[in-house]
């Protein structure tokens, strides 16, 4: 079944155009990847599928649902991991997590938020503010919240920027289990070793347009 | 896409507006200025009433205005309603302005005081900085959706606060200043009835067919830049394939 | 059900932030002190003076004070891009409409709890009989302030020069609350009868009841995307 079909997407700030014409459609299973150089517009590509930006022109479905229309129902189906963590300095893991699901209208079970804290290995610190976590440790706490959540599609804005090895490795196995659970995974990077091992298509943005090129062609270097 | 057809009909008659606005200006003007008699109380003086009072009642109109088209906007979310939102916004800030000072001309005469706290100035007052902080709302935004969208959320506020607001100033300046001076001075007998008439519906075509030019003139101009866009990315599409 | 919780969700996160954090109510006390300290330097007041006068410094302190701490409810979602997150909650926004109103209004009302005494104790105030009408005076100005502070909070935090832009855009519109309060509370504080001020509090309960409707439907408009 198709996950995101992309009908003519385009966005301009002004007389500034950020995105031209994207057409793109991803099957269920399939994990996509944006790479592109800086300033290309991947971010601003998946803030408008995410629901947080409404494109100039053009339109997507997701999951068969409009996605300019049905915004509401989309979102309840999806987790979008962005540049900002979504966390509150002020809350410990525990809260942080807590507070976001609930307002998913989930409640995770306190062994359900400990699994999933131990999962991406920060367990040993729930009682710390957030305040005090390194940008690593932020990150890997998104991604336990997106682990609870266990959306239909999940999009991911630069994952692998300020995760370690260790973290890389979570994320990865994370986002294999979506993809064999039948769930749907875009991410933008520039990374292409650390995307490669687990993408099924790749497409690159330039200047606003999306070119898709061939997993393999990510192996050679000068793609940009 | 309606709303463009009954747009593009009526931009047909554009000029009768302001070929009308401009005939009843001229009639009111002649029949306020020299075809009417002196007031009995205020004599000369009342003759900037012919000028005072449609500027207030097409101001308030514009406000209406404002108010519908930033409700159509939020319901229909058509870029030309809210280019119809933002010439008005403008329009309606000169004429709130040209009220308020022409009241206040008309009130150093009369009340010998430029400024007194009666309740249609001060609304007047607060409907002005209303409008200048819609205006600026506007251009603090980067998106143009939200830009419409936040100006349309204003402008909705600020339409259901005015009578709130009227009458709470009315009600605290009798309180204060118990009626030593009343704009209700003024008794309209038929001969500045007459001319009023004509300045009021002359004024209304003016800012009608002003708000037409002006809605125009938005709408071409994003049509402008959208294409300069797109030309500009084409532009770097074809540098970055060589 | 699920509305009430995401209301009851985001008023205990702000609680709970601010508990630890105590960001905004400190700051708005100190702002609030030194609008009186101001204010007391500007007017040389005896007795009679300050009655006359006290009601609008006391308004006009809770209004900018107020203004502080609307400014930093939204304000406070900008790190780490927590509005994002507000934005995507697949419910009707209301509900967090409703929980920031409820978190704002009761900052307000503590801080505004915690200076009547210093206006009472610096300039020699008598209130002991109208403390219950005072009380009912401040919860229903301070309502309608939060009702459509919060609402002008969420839209210009999403703006630039944001900081200006809510006083500019909030203060006109709360003309009917800031009259009406002044006047409410010079009433009280002069001990007139309740008659003669009774309009002032009806004034400012329909204006709580309009505009707290209003601004929840446009809530939605304000987190739209």
């Amino acid at each position: 079944m198709i996950a995101l079909s992309c009908h003519g997407i385009g966005k301009s700030y002004g007389h500034f155009q950020v995105l031209h014409d994207i057409n793109l459609t991803i099957v269920e299973g399939e994990c996509f990847a944006l790479f592109g150089p800086n300033g290309a517009g991947k971010t601003t590509l998946l803030k408008i599928l995410a629901t947080l930006q409404r494109p100039s022109t053009g339109y997507y479905e997701m999951l068969g649902m409009h996605g300019l229309k049905d915004k509401d129902a989309i979102r309840a189906d999806l987790i979008f991991l962005a540049h900002g963590t979504h966390l509150y300095d002020e809350l410990n893991a525990k809260e942080n997590l807590a507070f976001a699901l609930a307002l998913r209208g989930q409640r995770p079970t306190d062994r359900d938020m400990k699994r999933a804290l131990d999962r991406v290995a920060i367990g040993a610190f729930v009682d710390m503010k957030i305040r005090h976590y390194s940008a690593g440790m932020k990150k890997r706490l998104a991604l336990a919240k997106a682990m609870l959540a266990k959306p239909k599609i999940l999009l991911l804005d630069e994952p692998f920027t300020a995760l370690d090895t260790a973290g890389t490795d979570i994320l990865r196995e994370y986002v294999r289990e979506r993809l064999s659970e039948n769930g749907t995974v875009l991410l933008s990077t520039h990374d292409q070793d650390k995307t490669r091992p687990i993408v099924s298509r790749a497409g690159i943005l330039r200047h606003g347009a999306l070119q898709e090129v061939s997993v393999e062609a990510l192996k050679s270097d000068d793609l940009f | 896409m309606t709303i463009h057809r009954v747009i593009r009909k009526v931009q047909r008659f554009q000029g009768w507006f302001g070929g009308g606005g401009a005939l009843c200006l001229g009639v009111g003007l002649y029949l306020g200025l020299i075809g009417s008699p002196p007031d009995y109380y205020q004599g000369e003086v009342v003759r900037i009433m012919y000028i005072h009072v449609p500027l207030a009642h097409t101001s308030l109109v514009a406000y209406t205005v404002l108010a519908i088209g930033s409700l159509w906007y939020l319901w229909k979310r058509d870029p030309i309603v809210d280019n119809m939102c933002q010439a008005v916004a403008a329009l309606s800030a000169v004429f709130t302005s040209l009220a308020l000072g022409t009241g206040m001309i008309w009130g150093k005469p009369t009340w010998d005081t430029w400024w007194t706290w009666d309740a249609r100035l001060t609304s007047f007052m607060v409907l002005l900085l209303i409008l200048i902080g819609y205006l600026m709302l506007r251009t603090f935004v980067d998106d143009h959706e939200k830009e419409a969208r936040y100006g349309a959320i204003l402008a909705i506020i600020g339409f259901v606060d005015l009578p709130i607001i009227h009458f709470s100033v009315e009600w605290w300046r009798t309180l204060h200043q118990p009626q030593s001076i009343s704009m209700r001075g003024v008794s309209i007998s038929s001969g500045l009835l007459v001319p009023l008439v004509f300045m009021s519906v002359g004024m209304s075509l003016l800012f009608s067919y002003m708000l037409m030019i002006r809605t125009q003139l938005l709408y071409l101009d994003r049509l402008l830049h959208a294409k300069k866009g797109r030309i500009l990315s084409q532009f770097h599409l074809s540098k970055s394939d060589l | 059900m699920t509305s009430f919780n995401v209301i009851r969700w985001i008023v205990w996160k702000d609680f709970v932030t601010e508990l630890r954090s105590r960001e905004t109510i400190s700051s708005m006390v100190f702002f609030a002190l030194i609008v009186i300290l101001i204010f007391s330097f500007s007017f040389s007041m005896d007795q009679q003076a300050a009655r006359e006068v006290i009601a609008g410094i006391m308004w006009v302190a809770f209004a900018f004070t107020g203004i502080i701490g609307l400014g930093k409810s939204f304000s406070t979602e900008l790190q780490n891009d927590c509005l994002e997150a507000l934005q995507m909650v697949p419910e009707a926004k209301g509900a967090i409409y409703l929980g920031k109103v409820a978190a704002n209004f009761a900052f307000m009302f503590v801080v505004e709890i915690l200076l009547f005494p210093m206006f009472v104790i610096l300039f020699n105030l008598e209130v002991v009989e109208e403390i219950s009408l005072l009380l009912l005076i401040f919860f229903l100005a301070t309502l309608g302030l939060s009702a459509i502070g919060t609402l002008f909070s969420a839209l210009t935090v999403q703006i630039r020069a944001r900081e200006v832009m809510l006083p500019i855009l909030l203060l006109p519109l709360v003309v009917p609350v800031m009259i009406a309060a002044v006047e409410a509370t010079k009433g009280a504080l002069n001990g007139d009868p309740l008659a003669m001020y009774e309009q002032w509090l009806k004034l400012l309960a329909v204006y709580d009841v309009v505009f707290t409707v209003v601004s929840f439907w446009l809530f939605e408009f304000v987190m739209d995307t």
